[in-house]
């Protein structure tokens, strides 16, 4: 593969600027919408109804974002998936660790059943009706519980910390049982600094997971009180009401009439995306390693 | 005779005390951890377990608000009547064309994608490329639906461009004018999601791959193309084929986010699929018995077609994912 370019026959070198252009058509592709929806959502709302914004902002105007972070549902909407992701991702690492903790434990008699327990529910599961039913006998519809509690536990996730607490000598767990340590402090005090690389991988995928999701608000929430800044970008897209709502005339100043609903959905997407964009870099330092070893345990 | 059985009988008993005590010793030794899985346990069979068994309502005639106990059994009924319905066929098609299309797209694409990146000789660019590829991945579905109708809406920047280079007059509405364009749009949309991030796993397994292959290969002239179809792409084989059978499971399931997004009154011929119809008639009109039915077939078909992929790889090509 790294043989020097000068070896290349010119059917290698064409194929080679062929596929140079080829990707970089494709990047462009993948990043080209981000770009046109940060140029709008910085552009003045009228001057882009007319149409014509690429790349650069037209019109510079901020105040489709003033508008946003003065409307006060945006604000509940953003402090519910702020709160969602912290109580949710510590919850699902603290509570996934230590499972996967428990089945790592080389003499422990029950690993194997349950192991086995969880790695059925990546297979199987039940219905979307029959899980409503559960979730309201259980009281968890119309509650912030059901963002993060039906989530703690994680299959596949569970095998990712399993498989990394495994290649730790387990010689560093036993001398702390001879001393009299108990299982739950051998896993604050020792598993869980140690592995400090897998929790880190699994608690980003987790509040990625968190940000993004929206469909248990709108299957298990639909009252509106715990919407999530995915479904305030939601109902923007698709219910024509809340765009009404959004003009309404009284929460709009002099300022504020140069908003449209393209540049007010434009900067909405961009709060959505943005968190994403700037973990994006830490993500990078991590989730390889993970899925590759997802790859080779099957 | 007689006290040679009890002598048996005693050895018996014994051998079982000790048993019963051994176990138990060794629950002793293990009750922390018992006692940290015993909670969990508890947790995974409501959260999980009881929905997989409250699917048995498929064959009740379960009313909200009424205990399962006292529900009627129908057996089979909720199923005929799906399938005796109007909408089975055009659910069914356009189930099977969105996740067909799908996997006609969305499984070569990746291996494409990685086996191009392989051959880029420039480290930076294909660090750029390759970690461009999979941000889509990360994003929520609502802000793949946003991009999608800024660039496909009606001032969307794909009808400024073909208006401004005069290649159609009218704007043309993507996003409905009776869903002609839904399967197109949709099929790339998750194209577009999923490439760079499924292409990971075959870049993981180009890269061990023997070089010497390669240097024997280029011994014997093979040219790029020609080693990547004679070394690469068998190489990975493997990997080809337990994601094709795995992607078998999912020729059932178009997905139920992107539909529910993009889908609308107008493209309704063509975006109702299976998962929107048991959203419809179970959470929407509340008829839980009959969307859980519609479910169940779901899920039979996709472990049976799971398990018939897995015997045709092995029987023609000697891979299997068991």
């Amino acid at each position: 593969m790294n043989t020097s370019f000068a070896k290349q026959s010119p059917g290698g070198k064409i194929f080679d600027v062929c596929n140079v252009i080829l990707l970089l058509v494709f990047g462009v592709l993948v990043f080209y919408p981000f770009i046109n929806l940060l140029a709008l959502s910085l552009n003045d709302g009228v001057d882009a109804l007319k149409g014509g914004i690429y790349i650069w902002p037209r019109k510079l105007s901020l105040s489709a974002y003033l508008y946003l972070f003065q409307d006060s549902r945006l604000l509940s909407s953003l402090t519910i998936s702020v709160m969602r992701v912290i109580i949710g991702t510590t919850t699902c690492v603290l509570s996934t660790g230590l499972l996967a903790y428990i089945v790592t434990v080389k003499h422990f008699s029950g690993r194997k059943m349950m192991r086995i327990v969880f790695i059925i529910t990546i297979y199987f599961s039940g219905g979307l009706i029959p899980t409503y039913l559960v979730f309201l006998s259980l009281g968890l519809t119309n509650t912030f519980n059901v963002y993060w509690i039906p989530a703690m536990f994680n299959a596949t996730w569970m095998l990712y910390m399993a498989s990394y607490m495994e290649s730790i000598p387990d010689s560093l767990f036993e001398s702390a049982r001879i001393d009299g340590a108990s299982e739950l402090g051998i896993f604050v005090r020792i598993a869980m600094p140690v592995c400090i690389p897998v929790f880190a991988s699994i608690a980003v995928f987790s509040s990625v997971s968190h940000w993004n999701y929206w469909l248990d608000t709108v299957i298990y929430n639909s009252s509106g009180n715990w919407d999530t800044l995915p479904i305030y970008l939601k109902r923007m897209l698709l219910e024509v009401e809340a765009l009404e709502q959004l003009r309404n005339p009284q929460a709009l100043s002099e300022r504020m009439r140069d908003l449209s609903p393209t540049t007010l959905r434009a900067a909405v997407t961009m709060l959505v995306t943005l968190p994403i964009f700037f973990v994006y870099p830490i993500m990078q330092r991590y989730f390889i390693g993970g899925i590759t070893l997802g790859a080779v345990k099957g | 005779m007689e006290s040679a059985m009890h002598e048996l009988d005693a050895l018996g008993t014994k051998a079982k005390k000790t048993k019963l005590q051994l176990i138990k010793r060794r629950f002793y030794r293990e009750r922390q951890l018992w006692f940290l899985c015993i909670p969990i346990l508890f947790f995974i069979f409501v959260m999980q377990y009881i929905p997989i068994f409250g699917d048995v309502i498929a064959f009740m005639n379960y009313i909200p608000g009424q205990s399962i106990w006292s529900s009627e059994w129908v057996g089979l009924q909720h199923f005929k009547t799906f399938f005796e319905s109007p909408d089975f066929p055009i659910i069914m098609r356009n189930t099977l064309a969105i996740s067909g299309l799908n996997i006609l797209f969305g499984f070569p694409a990746p291996i494409i994608l990685a086996l191009l990146l392989n051959e880029l000789r420039s480290k930076p660019l294909r660090k750029f490329v390759q970690s461009t590829s999979y941000l889509p991945y990360f994003l929520s579905w609502v802000v793949v639906a946003s991009i999608a109708f800024l660039l496909f809406g009606n001032e969307g920047v794909l009808n400024e461009f073909l208006q401004r280079f005069g290649i159609i007059k009218q704007p043309i509405s993507f996003l409905g004018d009776g869903g002609k364009y839904y399967w197109g749009i949709l099929t790339s949309l998750s194209v577009w999601k999923n490439v760079g991030w499924n292409s990971i796993i075959y870049l993981s397994a180009i890269t061990s791959v023997d070089p010497e292959l390669y240097d024997a290969g280029k011994v014997d002239g093979l040219g790029r193309f020609k080693s990547i179809w004679h070394i690469t792409l068998p190489s990975i084989r493997p990997t080809i084929v337990v994601l094709w059978i795995l992607s078998m499971g999912n020729i059932f399931s178009a997905g139920l986010e992107a539909p529910l997004l993009i889908g609308n009154a107008q493209t309704r011929d063509y975006s109702e699929v299976i998962d929107t119809y048991v959203f419809k008639y179970g959470l929407e009109l509340g008829n839980y018995s009959f969307a859980t039915a519609i479910e169940l077939v779901k899920g039979i078909i996709a472990v049976s077609l799971v398990f018939a992929a897995n015997r045709f790889t092995k029987k023609v090509m000697d891979t299997s994912i068991y």
